[in-house]
Parts: C-alpha cells; sequence; structure tokens
C-alpha cells in the first residue's frame, strides 16, 4: 500500500485547513459537540490530528478497508480510541450501515480516483444525514485520463468516460475537456446534478455549496464542500459561511489553489506584507527581488496565490524526535 | 321489496370530468416524456407541412426550442403551426373518431400529447400558432380548468405576428413540484431531459432537426453498429439484418450487432464496484417513424433473459440492436400511449422479437466462443468501422440478404458469419488464477513501474521471468 507523504502536498494541506475553518463556522449552526467527523484518513490521519487539535469535543470515525494501514493508523493515533474510533470496514459496507439518527456528521468523501461508484456514494449519503451534517468530496480531476491515444477510436477512454458518467453529466453527448480547469467545472456540474438527485426539489432538505477548489500535486483535485440544510433554512445556512474566505454558496466555478514552494526564511520575510489587498503578487515579487518562476508574470500569479492562501499554508519543519 | 314499490332508477352521469384530465391523467407520464411528446407534435408539424426536403437531411432548416425558468416553460418551433382544419383535434381531449385522415408518417394516434405535456406542468397556458393564413391564440386559464361545465376554449387572433408557419407554447403558474424541477433541480433535470432527447431523437436530429434547450443545441447520441465492408461473405464482424414489409404496411428493419470490443475480464470483475457504468449503449433501441420509443433496453421486453437468451449482463455489454417500425398510419405502430414505450402485447412486435432474440444470439454465441481470448477478439472489432444506423441500412444493401418465407414473420434475413477462434495448439495450455488486487498492484509496480499495468500482462511476465530461471 502506496501513500503519498502529505507534507509534499501543500495544496491539500491548504485545502484541509479550509475543510478546518468551515467547521468552525458550523457552530453558528449547531454545537460543535453535537458532531461526529467520518473520514477517509489514509495513514498518518492528519486531518484527525488537526481535528482534536482545535475542536477536541468533536467525536471521529475513520473508515479504512486495508488492514495494514488500519495498523499504521493505530500507530499514528492522535488520541484516546474514546474520541478517534478506528474502523475497518469498506466505505461502501459502512455507508449501508450508516444511521444518523438525528446526530449531526461532518463526513469527507477523500477519494484519490474518480468513478461513478463516488457519485453513488455521494448519493447515499447526502439522503442519509441529518439536516446541519457537513459533506466534502474530493475526486481525481485528470483530463488527461480521459484523453484518446492514437488507435483508441473505438471504446475510446472519452466514450468510456460518457458511459461512465453519462447520467450526472449536463451533456451527456460531451468529450471531457482537456483542460484541467474546464475538466474541474465538469466534475463540480456533476456533483450539484448528484446532490439534486439525492435531494430532489420535493424533498424539503437540499445540499448547499460552501466551497470548491481544484489543485494539482502533481495528480489533479477537485474538491467541493457543503452543508445539507432545510430548504427554508438555506439562507441561515448561507449566512454562516459568508465570511469564510473564497466561500462558494452558489455554485460558481471552483476556485485554483496553486500555492508557491516557499522556504521558512522566505514566508518569514513576506509575513509583515501580509495580508495584501491590492497588487499582491507584485508587491510580493518587489520584496523577493527575484523570480520564483518562470517569468514576472507567472512568479506574481504564484506569490498572489501565496497572499490568498497564506493563513492555509502549513509551515514544515525539521523536529527533534 | 314488494311490487307496489319499484325504484326508478335514472341514468347515471358518465360525462368526463375535467379534473380527471387535469389531475390524475398527468400522471401516467414523466415530465421529461411530456416535453418529448410536445417535441413529436413539432415533427408531426414537418410532416404535414409537406416542406420537408428530399435526401439525407429531409428535417434541415426546422427547429424547436425549449426554454425553461422558475415560473415559465416555452417551446416555440418553425414546424408549419396548426392547421384551423385540425384545430378540432389538436385542443380536443382523445381523438374523434370523424377526424380527418393525417398525414403519413406522423405519430400523434390518441389525441392527448399536447394537453396532458400542458396540463401536467401549469395552470395558465398561452398557445400561439400560425399556419399559412391563420394565424390565432388559444388560452387556457385557471378559471376554465377549474371550471367543470365549460369545455369551450376560447380562440383569439394572433396578437402578435410570426415570421414563419410554427407554433409556441408558453406555459405559466407551474404546479409546486415542476416549478421545483425548473429551479432548485434545474441542472438535473437539464441533464436528464437533454440526455433523453439526445438519445430520442437521435435519428431525427441526424437527419437535420434542430433541438436547443435554453439556448443550447442538443447533440445527439446515435447508436452506431461496427460494419465489415465487403460483401458479407468473409468471416467479419457484420450486424445481423432482417427486414420486412407486412400485410398491413409496416416497414420493419432490424439490425443487431457489436458497438464495442468484448469486455475484458478485468472490465467484467471490477465493473460491480469500481468502473460502474450510468449509461450504456448495450441493448436494443426501437424506433417508430424515426422516434426512438424504447432506448437502449436490456429487459425481458426486447427479449432479454427469455426464450434461450440469457439475461443481460456486462459481458455482453457491446452488443446492440435497432429496430425500425415505418408506417403512413401510426396506429399500426406498436407503441403505448405515452409514445415511449412499446406495445408489449402487439403481435407484430411479438413476431419481430424472435428476429431480435435471434439476431441476439449470433453475437451472444461469438462473446461465449470468445471468452478467456478477449485481446484476440478485441482485433475484429478494431479493425472496422462503427456505422449509424442510416448507413447501416444502405450498407445492408450490399449483403446478399436470405428470404425467410417459411417462417415467420416473412422477411429477408443476413446472418453474419463472425470469426471463429481456432483451436489452441495441442502444445499449449491456459494458465489463469485469481489474486488479491492489493497484491497484484505491488507485483504490477515492481516489474512496469506502473501500479495499473494489465493483470495478464502482470501474470504473464511473472512465468516467463520464472521460466528464464527455470531454464539456466
Amino acid at each position: 500500500m502506496r501513500h503519498s507523504a502529505y507534507q509534499l502536498r501543500p495544496n491539500k494541506a491548504v485545502d484541509r485547513l479550509f475543510l478546518i475553518e468551515a467547521i468552525r463556522r458550523l457552530d453558528r449552526l449547531a454545537r460543535l459537540r453535537e458532531y461526529t467527523y467520518y473520514g477517509l484518513g489514509g495513514p498518518y490521519l492528519e486531518d484527525f490530528r488537526l481535528l482534536y487539535e482545535l475542536y477536541p469535543e468533536i467525536k471521529m470515525v475513520s473508515i479504512e478497508e486495508d488492514a495494514d494501514t488500519v495498523k499504521r493508523q493505530e500507530f499514528h493515533l492522535p488520541c484516546a480510541v474514546e474520541t478517534l474510533t478506528l474502523e475497518k470496514a469498506k466505505f461502501k459496507s459502512y455507508l449501508a450501515h450508516y444511521e444518523p439518527n438525528d446526530k449531526k456528521s461532518i463526513f469527507w468523501l477523500d477519494y484519490t480516483g474518480l468513478s461513478y461508484g463516488n457519485f453513488e456514494d455521494l448519493m447515499v449519503l447526502l439522503g442519509k444525514v441529518s439536516e446541519k451534517s457537513m459533506v466534502k468530496i474530493t475526486l481525481r480531476a485528470q483530463p488527461s485520463d480521459f484523453i484518446d491515444q492514437q488507435n483508441e477510436s473505438l471504446g475510446s477512454r472519452a466514450e468510456r468516460f460518457r458511459r461512465q458518467f453519462g447520467a450526472l453529466m449536463p451533456d451527456s453527448a460531451a468529450d471531457p475537456p482537456r483542460d484541467f480547469w474546464d475538466f474541474a467545472c465538469l466534475l463540480q456540474d456533476m456533483v450539484q446534478v448528484a446532490a439534486q438527485k439525492a435531494l430532489p426539489g420535493a424533498v424539503p432538505l437540499m445540499f448547499q455549496p460552501v466551497s470548491s477548489f481544484y489543485y494539482s500535486d502533481g495528480t489533479g483535485i477537485f474538491t467541493l464542500t457543503g452543508v445539507v440544510c432545510r430548504r427554508d433554512a438555506a439562507a441561515e445556512t448561507k449566512k454562516a459561511f459568508e465570511d469564510l474566505h473564497f466561500c462558494n454558496l452558489t455554485w460558481a466555478k471552483p476556485k485554483h489553489i496553486d500555492v508557491p514552494v516557499l522556504s521558512t526564511k522566505e514566508r518569514l520575510h513576506l509575513q509583515n506584507l501580509l495580508p495584501c489587498s491590492s497588487s499582491a503578487g507584485r508587491t510580493l515579487r518587489e520584496a523577493l527581488g527575484y523570480l520564483i518562476d518562470k517569468d514576472r508574470e507567472s512568479t506574481e500569479a504564484k506569490l498572489k496565490q501565496y497572499a490568498d492562501f497564506h493563513r492555509y499554508y502549513p509551515y514544515f519543519m525539521r523536529a527533534v524526535p | 321489496m314488494g311490487k307496489d314499490k319499484q325504484i326508478q332508477y335514472e341514468p347515471v352521469d358518465a360525462s368526463p370530468a375535467k379534473s380527471f384530465f387535469v389531475t390524475m391523467f398527468t400522471r401516467d407520464i414523466r415530465l421529461e416524456e411530456a416535453i418529448l411528446d410536445l417535441l413529436d407534435n413539432c415533427v408531426d408539424g414537418i410532416l404535414r407541412s409537406k416542406k420537408r426536403n428530399s435526401g439525407k437531411k429531409p428535417y434541415e432548416g426546422f427547429k424547436a426550442e425549449i426554454v425553461f425558468k422558475k415560473d415559465s416553460f416555452m417551446i416555440s418551433d418553425n414546424c408549419g403551426g396548426i392547421p384551423w382544419s385540425l384545430h378540432d383535434y389538436a385542443f380536443r381531449l382523445g381523438r374523434a373518431k370523424n377526424r380527418p385522415a393525417d398525414e403519413p408518417g406522423t405519430v400523434g394516434v390518441y389525441g392527448i400529447g399536447m394537453k396532458r405535456a400542458i396540463f401536467k406542468m401549469g395552470a395558465d397556458c398561452l398557445i400561439w400558432t400560425k399556419n399559412g393564413e391563420h394565424e390565432y391564440d388559444v388560452h387556457i386559464t385557471p378559471k376554465w380548468i377549474a371550471d367543470e361545465e365549460n369545455w369551450n376554449i376560447p380562440v383569439s387572433p394572433a396578437k402578435k405576428s410570426m415570421q414563419e408557419d410554427g407554433t409556441t407554447i408558453i406555459i405559466e403558474n407551474l404546479y409546486p413540484g415542476i416549478n421545483a424541477r425548473f429551479s432548485s433541480d434545474a441542472e438535473d433535470f437539464e441533464s436528464e431531459l437533454r440526455r433523453m432527447v439526445a438519445t430520442h431523437y437521435a435519428f431525427i436530429i441526424d437527419k437535420g432537426f434542430e433541438v436547443s434547450i435554453n439556448k443550447k443545441a442538443v447533440t445527439p447520441r446515435p447508436v452506431k453498429l461496427i460494419f465489415a465492408a465487403g460483401d458479407g461473405k468473409a468471416k467479419r464482424i457484420r450486424p445481423f439484418i432482417f427486414k420486412t414489409r407486412t400485410d398491413d404496411g409496416v416497414d420493419v428493419f432490424l439490425a443487431v450487432g457489436f458497438t464495442r470490443p468484448m469486455p475484458t475480464e478485468e472490465e467484467i470483475a471490477t465493473e460491480p464496484e469500481e468502473v460502474r457504468y450510468s449509461s450504456i449503449d448495450a441493448g436494443w433501441t426501437v424506433l417508430c417513424n424515426d422516434r426512438a420509443v424504447l432506448y437502449c433496453d436490456r429487459s425481458e421486453l426486447t427479449g432479454w433473459g427469455e426464450a434461450g437468451v440469457p439475461r443481460y449482463h456486462t459481458q455482453f455489454i457491446g452488443i446492440s440492436g435497432i429496430v425500425e417500425f415505418r408506417c403512413d398510419d401510426a396506429s399500426k405502430l406498436p407503441t403505448t400511449t405515452t409514445k415511449r414505450g412499446i406495445d408489449a402485447a402487439s403481435p407484430l412486435y411479438l413476431q419481430i422479437k424472435n428476429k431480435m432474440r435471434e439476431g441476439m444470439r449470433v453475437f451472444i454465441d461469438y462473446t461465449n466462443e470468445w471468452k478467456g481470448r478477449v485481446e484476440e477478439a478485441k482485433k475484429h472489432i478494431e479493425e472496422e468501422k462503427a456505422i449509424p444506423f442510416d448507413e447501416v441500412k444502405v450498407a445492408a444493401g450490399k449483403l446478399t440478404l436470405r428470404s425467410t418465407t417459411k417462417t415467420i414473420p416473412k422477411g429477408n434475413q443476413y446472418k453474419p458469419e463472425l470469426p471463429s477462434p481456432k483451436k489452441l495448439e495441442p502444445r499449449k495450455r491456459r494458465i489463469s488464477f485469481v489474486k488479491d488486487v492489493k497484491e497484484i498492484e505491488s507485483v504490477a509496480e515492481h516489474l512496469f513501474d506502473d501500479k495499473d499495468a494489465d493483470p495478464s500482462s502482470v501474470g504473464e511476465r511473472c512465468f516467463d521471468l520464472i521460466l528464464k530461471e527455470a531454464r539456466r
């Protein structure tokens, strides 16, 4: 079982801290101790560690089917088993038995791939969770997976995409886009269609988006977070998240996360210029006095990203064990 | 009961209740299907207008635009409008016996499609139509719907003038469920409607008809079949063909074959949990006068799982068939009132279903024969071209069709001889085994630096390496 080192994925780290920020705002809807967090935490249980540090009142459940990964999780447990339960189960099976009994949940469906089964899980989950629950879904968004190679006219990858996802695509006859941004937008549209199928207008609950991002730490990723709420409480739910930086409360296009790799020394140097509301990219470039990417334009774009997300960008440092 | 006290029975009132048509009758049909009924009316309008082009694109220049919003639905076409001579039919609930004969090829039979679609959606509807010198408005109001006694709908000269002959229907005062579909479910609804139009209208759109939904054109998704060129004698992949004309004038053309290569064992094994298809081209599509009344059906309705044909399974994902029924008199076509379903008890359809099963059997047998040798079989299909139904009909004309006069239904058919596998050489044996996915990934990564490498290649490479070692 191979896992990427989480510290080598700065964009994912930013996304993870965004979730933590979003969870903070859930307490405007209900008390955080009423929530249970369910995640597919991987061997290091990084999101669980963060949650425990910041919100110890939230109970947590990790769902993992691989026995060795569960053993590694036991090794990395950030807290007592009374707070974090490790469940060895397939997520689909766990979901089939999951009964919220009116208790509020926070789910992170953190998939590394992209399949119709992922959307099915989302639809089942949206139909089950109680109101004021938060659901985040993360999907692989790699357009090259579906770009046809030569001599692949039959049973082609584009056709495979349509066969797999046709029921959720806004236009089931279209080819999947070749561009990362367009592909991420398509996935968001598909999540929206899936959410509407799971919670159609005839039922009192709906899925209110909170944020959506796309990023790449080597592999393209799309992620969307939302809250299941009563239709007549949509305004109240939106209000709870409206001060969340880069919130997406209207199914607007997803926001790109593309933070630059900066040394700790560089970050400390830029610290006193932040936050920076106008011409952030240029201001930070001038403060550094050199380019950190291929040209001035891309350097400024990267530094603008840093200005946007610096509060969510963790420091990775060597520590004495 | 005494003879002196005989009760006098009066005739009972059996007249139809308007509320039945408005609230009950509309439950038989999905919203998307009701909108397809409105599109059917557009196409019937083209056939009536007699302005169709000849050649491959008879519907070119004709279009229908669908626009839905939170509080309204509109469909607008340039397909000839509703002739005043047909007003009694067009606006009456049900088809009267004395109705004049319609133009050949139209599919309206029961006289309910447009009205049912309107009543399904909302309580206020304006129908504005222009046909030659006649240009008039018909306004169905909530008051008219609520009035059980009044069956007359007022007609007035059109308030605005239309550039071309055509019809525009605007429905407002939408019912709550419809309003929700057009607003909170709008993305799901549009995706579903677009998919249904793209599949059910694929053949008509391919012939030039334009349909747009919320200003975006619908791209057709026609079913294509693998059809090897040539005279049909060599053992190559071609569809099974059957065609006939019944005594009462229904033309039937049937083609069944492959749309794609057979699935690999890996694809079949992982389908339940990993791959999962939400939209499959396999199965039968049934056309009645160009309109698909069934699309990619894989149930007993089209012969799967009955009379010697196995139930549909992923291994048959490449098998697809199309049956076309064509008749000037739509009442002879085997459709239901919704025009989106087959009348399974129709004697004509039951006869044709025999041929559908016979054709399917050819490709099921091929699939079974080549099981375990998918990579070899894949080449048969990859070498050939997939063509849409119209081209299948043209290509079938170049084949020698055998007459089937002694069986029912009578007709002409082409039964392809498909490539059959050579027996394995006596000195060769097949090895197959099952291993844990994670273990296969580990070995694949070790051997090929790619955990997603094809499992059969991983197994074969392991064998070759050990063989080399064993022979040292």
